[in-house]
């Protein structure tokens, strides 16, 4: 109930923003060597963003591959993540609601179960609205600029295994939780960790040694669109993440008291 | 028939205590007081019950299952209303009656709209439009609607008004005329007086008496206020035994505040003894009989008194 018009939002943000980023990017990616030469920053963080070296001219593919690993992209659905996933029970407990909700005779992996449904539901349709966004600008882009279907669904499944893996994680963060604010702090710090860690392994020795953490590690859209292959260990790793992590979620949530003082 | 029983149960938050060696059995029908002070552990015992905590040690049964394992099976025979109540903003009366009646699998709409009725609650408005006493009712709707075998009720005339209290209390005793057993908890020892079958008192998270109201009253001290005639001395009158003299003519100014208490006018305090009486009032109104008193009054059972000695010791 009242997630339905903050999913909508989420939803509909994601459209806007992919559709924008669609349009837009291979004209302003077009001159990226000038930025290149005036931000030297810039090339790192697109290096580490992509997984690949962009060299001194992005190809269209690499542009269109920016486009689904573009940071406004990823917060926004990682923000809808939290907001969802640290509902139950850290929410719950923090709102006081939990009495209510867990007094009704329905088992906690019942509540549990129902939550996660809401959270693929609502996955679906935010991924579904960006798909939708950046395949309506997609017309207005030259056809060589634009990505084949397979290439996109690909990507997108990429993309949906990350989307499962952080959800897990965020599930599971509030499961040991009693504060919504200490649960959504922890995990935007450990998803900030990632994107770091994941930054810094193009310059460190070390990061890269231990860039295997990083969630950014599994999601190289550039690599599925310049090979053509599926990342099939990619996703593997993630979806075995985002089952240990679920399943430590519902255990966790189902075994811990509900302390409210 | 045993509703719940609980052995030697202790709960604790770490280092912080929060009951322990709980022993309660309650049985079908009863309307069982659960009293004590603020933080006295009335709500951890009850959320142990509820399955929403676990406990550390010892067992708690409701209908002769786990609360803590088969906590949805036995929730479904539980109507329970939490110490602090808090519910969804976007709730209405209706919506919460209509999921409910999801979740146990029949239409709880016209009972519970009855209920409403009766609490005078408007049925479609929303939570967050409600005062704190309404939100309170629509718990209380939503805890009865299923006329449950078990309502265990936590404080649950915070927030109303006298004229739903009343209401509350006429609800729970028709409940209990039908055979349905009724726990509440309270530190308002004039409800449960007025409700109870059988009352237990928890102190420091341990039952420190559980008896039924009546033994308890047996056990409680009479306040008998006797005005003296203008002649006669408090100091010349030999009280009998098991009179406990609290106020006399005589007695130290500091007691003055007794005597706001009682209400006795200024003009009458010196001439007023206030004295407490263990046991039953018969011999000492033989006895008062002959004294020629210009008047005395025999109060029933204070409770507050026993209840003050146990919270206190």
């Amino acid at each position: 109930m009242e997630v339905r018009w903050p999913v909508l939002w989420f939803s509909l943000g994601l459209c806007a923003i992919m559709g924008l980023l669609t349009a837009l990017l291979p004209k302003i990616l077009g001159n990226i060597h000038v930025m290149f030469g005036k931000m030297p920053m810039v090339k790192p963080l697109i290096t580490a963003l992509l997984g690949v070296d962009p060299g001194d001219q992005m190809s269209s593919q690499l542009s269109q591959a920016f486009l689904w690993v573009h940071p406004t992209v990823l917060t926004l659905i990682w923000a809808h993540e939290v907001m969802y996933c640290s509902r139950m029970p850290a929410g719950e407990i923090d709102r006081g609601t939990a009495d209510f909700l867990l007094c009704l005779p329905v088992s906690r992996w019942k509540v549990f179960s129902a939550e996660t449904i809401g959270w693929l539901i609502s996955g679906v349709c935010l991924l579904a609205c960006g798909y939708a966004g950046h395949l309506t600008a997609s017309f207005t882009v030259q056809p060589e600029m634009r990505l084949s279907v397979s290439h996109t669904m690909m990507v997108m499944a990429n993309l949906a295994a990350v989307y499962l893996a952080v959800g897990s994680f965020a599930f599971f963060l509030s499961a040991l939780s009693d504060r919504r604010g200490r649960a959504i702090g922890m995990i935007f710090a450990i998803m900030l960790a990632s994107f770091l860690l994941n930054f810094l392994a193009q310059f460190q020795d070390w990061a890269k040694s231990v860039s295997w953490l990083s969630v950014m590690e599994y999601y190289r859209p550039a690599i599925i669109i310049q090979t053509g292959t599926f990342p099939r260990s990619d996703i593997g790793i993630l979806l075995c993440l985002a089952a240990i992590f679920w399943t430590a979620s519902g255990v966790t949530f189902r075994m811990r008291s509900i302390c409210t003082v | 028939m045993s509703v719940i029983v609980a052995k030697d149960l202790c709960r604790t938050y770490g280092s912080r205590r929060g009951i322990s060696d709980v022993n309660l059995t309650i049985n079908a029908g009863e309307i069982f007081g659960f009293l004590g002070p603020n933080g006295a552990g009335k709500s951890t015992a009850i959320r142990v019950l509820m399955g929403l905590l676990r406990a550390s040690s010892g067992t708690a049964r409701i209908f002769g299952k786990d609360c803590w394992r088969e906590g949805s099976t036995i929730r479904r025979d539980i109507g329970y209303v939490a110490g602090d109540v808090r519910l969804y903003s976007w709730l209405t009366t209706r919506r919460g009656l209509r999921m409910i009646s999801k979740i146990h699998g029949r239409d709880l709409l016209p009972n519970g709209l009855r209920l409403a009725e009766r609490f005078r609650l408007e049925p479609d408005l929303v939570i967050r439009k409600m005062s704190r006493g309404n939100r309170q009712k629509v718990a209380l709707v939503l805890a009865l609607a299923h006329a449950p075998q078990l309502v265990i009720l936590d404080e649950p005339t915070s927030g109303l008004d006298p004229l739903m209290q009343d209401t509350l209390m006429m609800c729970l005793r028709e409940l209990a005329r039908e055979g349905r057993t009724v726990m509440f908890s309270s530190h308002t020892l004039s409800e449960v007086e007025t409700l109870c079958d059988r009352i237990a008192i928890v102190r420091d998270g341990q039952i420190v008496e559980d008896s039924q109201l009546l033994a308890l009253k047996a056990q409680a001290p009479r306040q008998i206020v006797v005005t003296l005639q203008e002649q006669q001395r408090a100091s010349d009158i030999q009280w009998p035994s098991g009179v406990d003299v609290k106020y006399e003519p005589s007695s130290s100014p500091e007691q003055d505040a007794l005597m706001t208490a009682l209400i006795v006018p200024p003009a009458l305090r010196h001439r007023i003894c206030v004295l407490e009486l263990l046991g039953t009032s018969t011999p000492f109104m033989q006895w008062a009989a002959g004294q020629h008193f210009a008047d005395v009054v025999i109060g029933s059972p204070a409770l507050e008194v026993l209840f003050r000695r146990y919270y206190q010791e």
